[in-house]
């Protein structure tokens, strides 16, 4: 009895994923926007909202906050599993590709050439985040890359130069060591290392600045052990537990206020961060490099879904109206983000943007030096979890580099092999 | 009675427990048929799922994060269990006096409970931070420490152990409180003029008669403590090295993180049996042990 | 011996324990009178520069929480009502009386808890959904109206009461209902208070049910609203924790008031 609901409870619901319900009434199209953002920039998208919906009369745009990245996941997935999703929703870069395997995720390949929109002013890093294959799951929503940011205050108080656009690993860890003050309980840098995406992410641009990549071309061999990897990773170890000038943030958020706090010199982190330090005089700079001075890159998405082909038209008009140069500027202005599209840096409204936001200018150059991104495959959070793992058991000295790293690469293979 | 009596309080009976059934059956038990389906299929919850049997049980039994959070969790069930509900009969033991500003240690004792899991969560990151909290600060004045806590792989399960010992006490203390109320001060102080000490009339008096509560609690608080979740999951992640992934962090981050909620429901059904199990064992035991009525 | 101070020793237990745990609430009000800049310190500051209480409306105001207060205190009274009825029912239908595949149903009602939610949410909503109920508050309230916990915990309490008031009461000609109704529940006040703080507890704290079946501001409660000072790279500590400071007040308050039925000054149980 209960398995003939079941099924006829999975029948009714296949039945009905395929209707949006009822989409407009008296001609005008409701188009619904899921996102997490919230004080100034949910402020910020609901002005942008009016601001569309008084120059679109026939279109209606809600923005709704769906809570924060922590359980959107959860909230998304129910929503599409129950054919009640919205038409947009701001996906994390690393749900991507996964999203993107759902059938009500909308292919935006044919759109993204429909004059106008100009794709190649996206920066590379954004382009790559929502290309899955053959598909383009998504437009920009947010980009990001990691550079130096740094306490001036302490660095004058030990004497030493400000971090300098050509500063190598050396120079980096020397200068950790002697910002590091255990009787203050002062620490030089400070990482995450909670063996999540962001342990692993701060090691990926060391990996690549040494020359080595993540996965192999076609995404079925683990190539993060290779000796660039293990230079990487025995930066860390030596920095961590040799030096011991770096403060091992638990995942908790715990280093922002502690930089704020002047407890820790040097950060890699990025704009989003920097609204936290309100109490330090803070100098940004591009990450310490070998022969480069690569970075990463963490962009977010606006995916459309498919709720009937007039929402999916409407939403497409606003998606490509917000992430235009000008609308796109307004949001950058009012939030601090930063510019999605290269060409914002050319409209007016630029260096106002830049004198409101210090430091936000290095880390717009710095985009430039986000060369290369992380494999946007299905299974991406396996190699994330085994590669964070690695690194953190060589951040607490439980592990040498080679062989956690190695060890991580055989788990990779194996997950890459069968496609679990 | 007879058999007419007998018949009607068949009928009563169901008409009594029929509104509960009725909605924890839809509520409950269609849910949980419907995991038991998934636990057969490989189902990312966004495209078709493909059924494969046993398959996901065949790899839970090599998987060795599931082995150890299998072992974790028990390990953290088994110190959990006793230390609340001990501690909570001595609090509520101490508590169940009519001494000025009762109510106001009693709301006091209630107030972890009533706190939200995010606010304790931050509360016992700042205490047991290793270089900056106050545990290591308190404990360095005596010269112990400085511990690491939740980023010690051998000490973070134990940290959980305290934090949700305390989080949880409160809330078997108002059980034990009401339960304490049916005990009644003439037996007690009988017992007493007889010449029992302290000890002797706890156990021959107030703890059997407070055994209905006391076997609720156990039952109750094993069932919650082998799916504890959500103190893991703003504090340690399941870290550090896998040191806290239990069960429920395991399945969650199965099904929400690698997309693989057949393996994830495969989990819960593994937990499901290690529940029941425990379950009915303390059942049986309590109702050979417990003392009910007067 | 004598003891030679004017209060009891137990305060000397029980001061440092209430210590203890008024932790959580003590560093909430700190961190909630506090500038945010001053929040974005590590350690805390513990002697803020001055008290602004101006985080406590500022908080009210971020979102329509007024509408959240009122869509939680229904959806939490509508459950604890609920619980108090259905489990009263059943679990004395399970402590007292003898029917036909009782225990086994007392098992599977139990076993529903054994699956965690993260699992069930799915399917949960799902159901939900067919209900036509989505994004309403009934949607929160149904499933929340009887729980095994609740029916649990009342055939424990049901079974220590003295059988003989029961039988005397039914030789009276009293039905089963009326048993129950006249001379059970009276005597079980602690435990009906226990069980509605608990059930108020639980339904006011409630987030993730509420988040996966919520969709408008205007069905949205309390614990939902103050999920928007969360983001996703910032957290508004101050607003969160004045927030989360005014969630808890009708908490306490109920249990300030409820210890009265739970803590009864002890009166006999009725027959000795």
């Amino acid at each position: 009895m209960r398995r003939l609901f079941l099924i006829a409870a999975t029948v009714l619901l296949v039945a009905s994923a395929g209707c949006g319900g009822s989409s407009s009434s008296n001609g005008v199209v409701n188009v619904t926007v899921w996102h997490g953002y919230e004080d100034i920039e949910g402020k910020a998208m609901t002005s942008a909202a009016a601001r569309f919906n008084a120059t679109h009369p026939k279109i209606h745009v809600t923005v709704q906050n769906y809570g924060n990245a922590d359980y959107a996941l959860q909230k998304v997935l129910t929503a599409i599993r129950g054919g009640a999703y919205p038409d947009i929703a701001y996906l994390y870069g690393s749900w991507a590709a996964n999203i993107a395997r759902s059938p009500t995720a909308v292919d935006l390949s044919s759109r993204i050439k429909e004059p106008g929109v100009n794709w190649n002013d996206f920066w590379p890093a954004e382009r790559q985040a929502v290309q899955v294959g053959d598909k383009v799951i998504g437009m920009p929503a947010l980009v990001d890359n990691l550079a130096l940011v740094y306490n001036k205050k302490l660095f004058d108080q030990a004497g030493i130069p400000y971090p300098t656009a050509n500063w190598t690993w050396d120079d980096f860890r020397a200068a950790a060591q002697k910002l590091t003050d255990p009787s203050a309980k002062q620490f030089g840098w400070a990482y995450v290392a909670d063996g999540s995406e962001d342990t692993v992410w701060r090691f990926d641009a060391l990996l690549w600045q040494a020359g080595g990549d993540i996965l192999n071309s076609d995404n079925t061999k683990a190539e993060f052990n290779s000796p660039a990897g293990v230079q990487a990773a025995t930066l860390l170890q030596q920095m961590a537990t040799v030096d011991h000038s770096v403060y091992l943030d638990n995942g908790n958020g715990n280093y922002a206020n502690l930089f704020n706090s002047g407890k820790i010199a040097m950060l890699f982190t990025g704009p989003w961060d920097l609204s936290s330090f309100p109490d330090v005089d803070y100098g940004v700079q591009v990450l310490p490099g070998l022969t480069n001075h690569q970075t990463i890159s963490g962009p977010d998405q606006w995916v459309l879904f498919d709720n009937g082909s007039e929402r999916t038209q409407a939403a497409w008009t606003f998606l490509k109206w917000f992430t235009s140069p000008q609308q796109a500027m307004i949001w950058s202005t009012q939030t601090g983000d930063l510019p999605i599209r290269a060409s914002q840096t050319q409209l007016p409204g630029y260096d106002a943007y830049v004198k409101k936001y210090p430091g936000v200018s290095v880390f717009v150059q710095n985009e430039a030096n986000a060369l290369k991104a992380r494999p946007v495959i299905a299974n991406y959070n396996e190699v994330s979890q085994a590669m964070g793992q690695a690194i953190q058991a060589v951040l607490l000295g439980k592990g040498q580099p080679q062989d956690e790293l190695d060890q991580a690469a055989q788990q990779v293979d194996q997950t890459l092999a069968t496609g679990q | 009675m007879t058999s007419r009596a007998a018949r009607s309080e068949h009928v009563s009976g169901w008409l009594f427990v029929a509104p509960a059934a009725l909605l924890i059956g839809i509520f409950g038990i269609l849910p949980i048929g419907w995991a038991a389906l998934l636990s057969f299929q490989n189902n990312d919850l966004l495209t078709t799922p493909t059924w494969v049997g046993t398959q996901n049980y065949h790899t839970l039994v090599n998987d060795p994060v599931f082995r150890q959070s299998v072992n974790h969790t028990i390990v953290y069930t088994l110190l959990f269990v006793p230390l609340s509900v001990g501690g909570s009969l001595a609090l509520a033991m101490l508590l169940n006096a009519r001494i000025r500003f009762s109510w106001f240690y009693r709301t006091a004792v209630f107030i972890p409970v009533a706190t939200s899991t995010v606010a304790t969560g931050l509360i016992f990151n700042w205490l047991l931070e290793p270089t900056y909290g106050v545990a290591n600060y308190l404990l360095g004045k005596v010269h112990l420490g400085p511990y690491g806590f939740f980023q010690n792989p051998d000490q973070a399960l134990y940290s959980i152990v305290a934090m949700t010992v305390w989080g949880w006490l409160g809330f078997d203390v108002i059980v034990y409180l009401a339960a304490l109320q049916g005990v009644p001060e003439s037996l007690v102080e009988a017992a007493r003029l007889d010449g029992a000490g302290r000890w002797a009339t706890f156990r021959h008096v107030v703890f059997p008669l407070v055994s209905p509560a006391t076997l609720f609690l156990i039952v109750w608080s094993t069932i919650n403590a082998l799916q504890v979740f959500d103190e893991i999951y703003v504090t340690t992640r399941g870290g550090p090295l896998h040191a806290t992934t239990v069960m429920v962090y395991y399945l969650y981050s199965q099904a929400f993180e690698f997309f693989h909620a057949g393996y994830a429901a495969a989990i819960a059904e593994v937990l499901f049996a290690i529940t029941l199990v425990f379950s009915l064992l303390q059942l049986w035991l309590g109702n050979r042990r417990v003392h009910y009525g007067s | 011996m004598r003891w030679p101070l004017p209060f009891s020793p137990r305060h000397l237990a029980l001061m440092p324990i209430a210590a203890l745990m008024l932790l959580p609430l003590g560093w909430m009000l700190l961190t909630s009178i506090q500038t945010l800049p001053e929040s974005r310190h590590f350690p805390p500051v513990l002697i803020p520069s001055g008290i602004h209480w101006q985080n406590y409306p500022d908080a009210w105001n971020a979102a329509p929480f007024g509408r959240f207060f009122a869509n939680s205190m229904i959806v939490t009274l509508s459950a604890v009502a609920g619980n108090l009825v259905f489990c009263s029912l059943a679990g004395y239908a399970f402590a007292r009386m003898r029917f036909f595949g009782r225990d086994v149903l007392f098992v599977a009602l139990l076993a529903t808890l054994m699956v965690p939610f993260q699992v069930t949410m799915i399917p949960t909503f799902l159901i939900v959904q067919k209900m036509g109920l989505v994004n309403s508050l009934p949607a929160l309230i149904v499933p929340n109206l009887v729980t095994p916990f609740g029916i649990f915990l009342l055939r424990q309490f049901f079974r220590t009461l003295p059988i003989e008031l029961e039988e005397a009461a039914r030789m009276d000609g009293c039905s089963r209902l009326g048993v129950l109704l006249r001379v059970v529940l009276p005597l079980s006040m602690p435990a009906l208070a226990t069980l509605a703080i608990v059930t108020f507890l639980w339904t006011w704290n409630d987030f993730l049910w509420p988040l996966i079946v919520i969709t408008s501001t205007n069905q949205s409660t309390v614990q939902l609203g103050l999920a928007q000072f969360q983001g996703a790279h910032q957290t508004n500590w101050t607003l969160l924790m004045a927030g989360n400071v005014m969630a808890l007040a009708p908490m306490l308050l109920v249990f300030i008031i409820g210890q009265r039925w739970f803590v009864q000054s002890l009166a006999s149980t009725g027959l000795k």
